[in-house]
């Protein structure tokens, strides 16, 4: 048969048949849509995540006494210095701070501005950063959530922290955060180490914890070996770790999804199983005709399953299509907040475009092949039928 | 909870699987009710009634075919993401020897793909005929082909959910590369012998295609698919990488390597499954497609070329070997 012939035959047929065709892959976009919403969510925000981890100290040492973090003595800091391959060894005070009223955190981030950063964004900030007029006085830099609700609290300059010691602390607000890093950095304040532990009643010789880094990333398990032998009650966590939970909780929340999402699946293959079938058997006397006309049950076939494919590429480019716009363009409003959590300081993000190859075909993959198969007995049912039956 | 199990990428690859081995189900017992009963000869309306659910039968495997092809590719990528959460695995090698049914489960695969090819080739003739000649000889190849995916489903779903994410897995340099002294390499072989066997069996595949000794060909392609796997794996792989101590069938399926591997091995394989099909097909039915032996030399050429480029256009930017 003539490839161009077919193809006119086809697109004339679907043409003539519109409104059957229409009403399935209208709900088939729908479906596609949900589920590539929830996909694409969820890999930009791995990719956000991991991209924020890259520039993250390499490694977190704290002291865990009992499975509970305690106050790290600042001495441990001098006996990871002496350790040979390890460089950037910085301690870091943080801690939340809540509003016991309002039930919302701060993430409140000490600094030492003076020394050399191991997390690499921070090191970029201070570089920005005006020193001197920074360490003038006490001054700190806040988050664009923090931002946010300390003007709705009319705290436009500067807020009064309440000390453990049941002392005010006076901090002026001296510039916000970048917008870029706000998955992590919403809402945190970063000010000076010693203004820092005043707030959150750290002694003079504790952190929280110290970082640093390993330039040679082969040398990171033996290393992890080494820290973790100096002391009894020590913690050392490396990126690689932290990773791989990120990798958990986002697999968690995506596969929950998916699995439930099965139910839906089925129920749609059912329902297209049962429609087909009353669809095609009212076409049994246009098949019997082209039979007549000399078709082969092949030609039929290759006819009918080529038009369920248009159908199916139709809706998986309008659904992935209608998904890029809703998450990427439009920032994903409502479904944002099952994946972000909403209840502490409002976020304002956006998703970083990403496409892959195992997204895209992972949705191809859940919706064609269920959609296929159900389509295909029936399909085969009609093209068999003989010239003759039909025509009674 | 097995966290493999949450994984997006394997709940796909595991519904996918299951909803072909349904599909295929049906067709098996269709299929066999055709075969008991087949009688091309008899003019009873039973016998064309099997005759159109023979086409049933076909058709379904016409679909798993292709979509296996697909899975297979998307089986390898979502092992290589897996490596991410095993500790210690770097690539796809490490998560494939997480446990023991992970080799046989690629191996079982691969073999599937190559008899689903073989299938391909004597239904294509089976349809050119005008009394469906072969009718039972695919029958019974789909038969066997059934049994293989069976055990693949079931292999599929013990490696998945048997991967333990706390025990520490090889990484590729562990699993290929410091054998402290062992030679790893079949039948004694040093690299340079190996090398010289790879190019030779390469021109006797492409000499006993042309001239047409079925049976020398079938031998020679499959001993060109072992040595090739080695020659890849210790020599060509390390130019891949650009590192004399890397060896690894895996790392090349990264995106640090252009997704390479993907389109090594797949020239290979692919190449290898035409070859034997239409070999195969010549000595079991007596045709030959002229075709396919062109794009056998084309694939298996393609393959060898690449392997070759990256080994020169490493020497002609660094002027030395590795």
């Amino acid at each position: 048969m003539n490839a161009n012939a077919f193809w006119h035959f086809l697109t004339l047929q679907l043409f003539k048949e519109r409104s059957k065709h229409l009403s399935v892959i209208v709900i088939s976009a729908m479906i596609l849509f949900l589920l590539s919403s929830v996909l694409f969510i969820s890999s930009s925000i791995r990719f956000s995540l991991e991209e924020t981890l890259k520039v993250q100290p390499d490694f977190v040492v704290s002291r865990v006494q009992g499975g509970i973090s305690v106050p790290t003595p600042m001495i441990w800091e001098d006996e990871l210095i002496d350790i040979y391959g390890v460089s950037n060894v910085i301690q870091r005070v943080y801690g939340r701070y809540f509003f016991k009223a309002k039930e919302r955190s701060f993430l409140i981030v000490g600094v030492d501005f003076l020394e050399e950063q191991s997390h690499e964004n921070l090191q970029k900030l201070i570089a920005k950063t005006d020193i001197k007029a920074f360490l003038n006085g006490s001054k700190m830099l806040v988050g664009e959530g923090v931002k946010t609700y300390l003007d709705a609290h009319f705290y436009k300059d500067d807020y009064n922290f309440l000390t453990p010691e049941g002392t005010f602390e006076k901090v002026n607000i001296f510039k916000t955060l970048p917008f870029q890093s706000n998955l992590i950095a919403n809402d945190m304040m970063v000010m000076p180490i010693d203004l820092a532990r005043k707030i959150l009643g750290y002694s003079e010789e504790e952190v929280s914890d110290i970082t640093f880094n390993v330039p040679n990333p082969d040398e990171w398990d033996m290393m992890t070996d080494k820290v973790s032998a100096l002391h009894y009650d020590l913690q050392v966590v490396n990126k690689k770790d932290v990773q791989k939970s990120y990798e958990n909780l986002y697999n968690y929340k995506g596969g929950l999804f998916l699995i439930l999402f099965l139910v839906v699946l089925s129920t749609f293959t059912l329902i297209l199983y049962q429609r087909y079938s009353m669809v095609y058997s009212s076409e049994r006397r246009n098949i019997g005709l082209l039979r007549a006309l000399g078709w082969s049950i092949n030609d039929v076939l290759k006819f009918k399953f080529t038009e369920t494919l248009v159908i199916v590429f139709a809706s998986y480019i309008l659904g992935v299509f209608f998904a890029y716009v809703y998450v990427f363009v439009l920032g994903a409003p409502l479904l944002k907040e099952v994946f972000l959590g909403g209840q502490n300081l409002q976020n304002t993000l956006t998703f970083v475009p990403v496409l892959d190859f195992s997204v895209l075909t992972s949705i191809f993959l859940i919706y064609a092949l269920p959609f296929i198969a159900a389509v295909l007995i029936p399909v085969w049912r009609v093209s068999v039928t003989e010239p003759k039956e039909a025509m009674l | 909870m097995n966290e493999v199990l949450l994984s997006n990428q394997i709940i796909v690859f595991l519904l996918s699987e299951s909803t072909l081995f349904i599909l295929l189900l049906v067709a098996f017992v269709v299929s066999l009710k055709v075969l008991v009963k087949w009688d091309f000869e008899s003019f009873m309306p039973f016998q064309f009634a099997l005759e159109r659910q023979a086409y049933l039968v076909s058709t379904i495997i016409l679909f798993v075919f292709v979509m296996k092809f697909i899975l297979v590719v998307y089986f390898i990528f979502s092992i290589d993401a897996l490596s991410l959460l095993l500790p210690g695995a770097m690539c796809g090698a490490g998560v494939i020897k997480a446990n023991v049914y992970g080799s046989y489960l690629l191996v079982l695969k691969l073999s599937i793909l190559f008899l689903l090819t073989l299938w391909f080739y004597i239904h294509y003739y089976d349809m050119r005929t005008k009394n469906h000649q072969w009718f039972k000889h695919k029958s019974w190849l789909f038969s066997l082909i059934f049994v293989f995916i069976v055990l693949e489903l079931g292999l599929d779903f013990s490696y998945f959910s048997n991967i333990d994410t706390h025990l520490p897995v090889s990484c590729c340099s562990a699993l290929f590369g410091q054998l402290e002294g062992a030679n790893p390499l079949p039948f004694g072989l040093s690299v340079s012998l190996l090398l010289v066997l790879f190019y030779l069996l390469y021109i006797l595949v492409i000499l006993s295609l042309k001239s047409g000794y079925t049976l020398l060909y079938i031998l020679t392609n499959i001993l060109f698919v072992y040595i090739a796997y080695y020659a890849v794996v210790y020599f060509f792989g390390t130019y891949v990488y650009q590192l004399p101590t890397h060896k690894c069938p895996f790392c090349m399926l990264q995106a640090e390597y252009a997704y390479v591997g993907y389109l090594l091995w797949a020239s290979l394989f692919m190449g290898t499954y035409i070859g034997l099909s239409d070999a195969i097909s010549t000595l079991w039915l007596g045709k030959t497609d002229p075709k396919s032996k062109n794009i056998v030399v084309w694939l298996l050429s393609l393959f060898v070329l690449l392997c070759t480029a990256y080994v020169a256009v490493y020497y002609l930017r660094n002027g030395v070997l590795l």
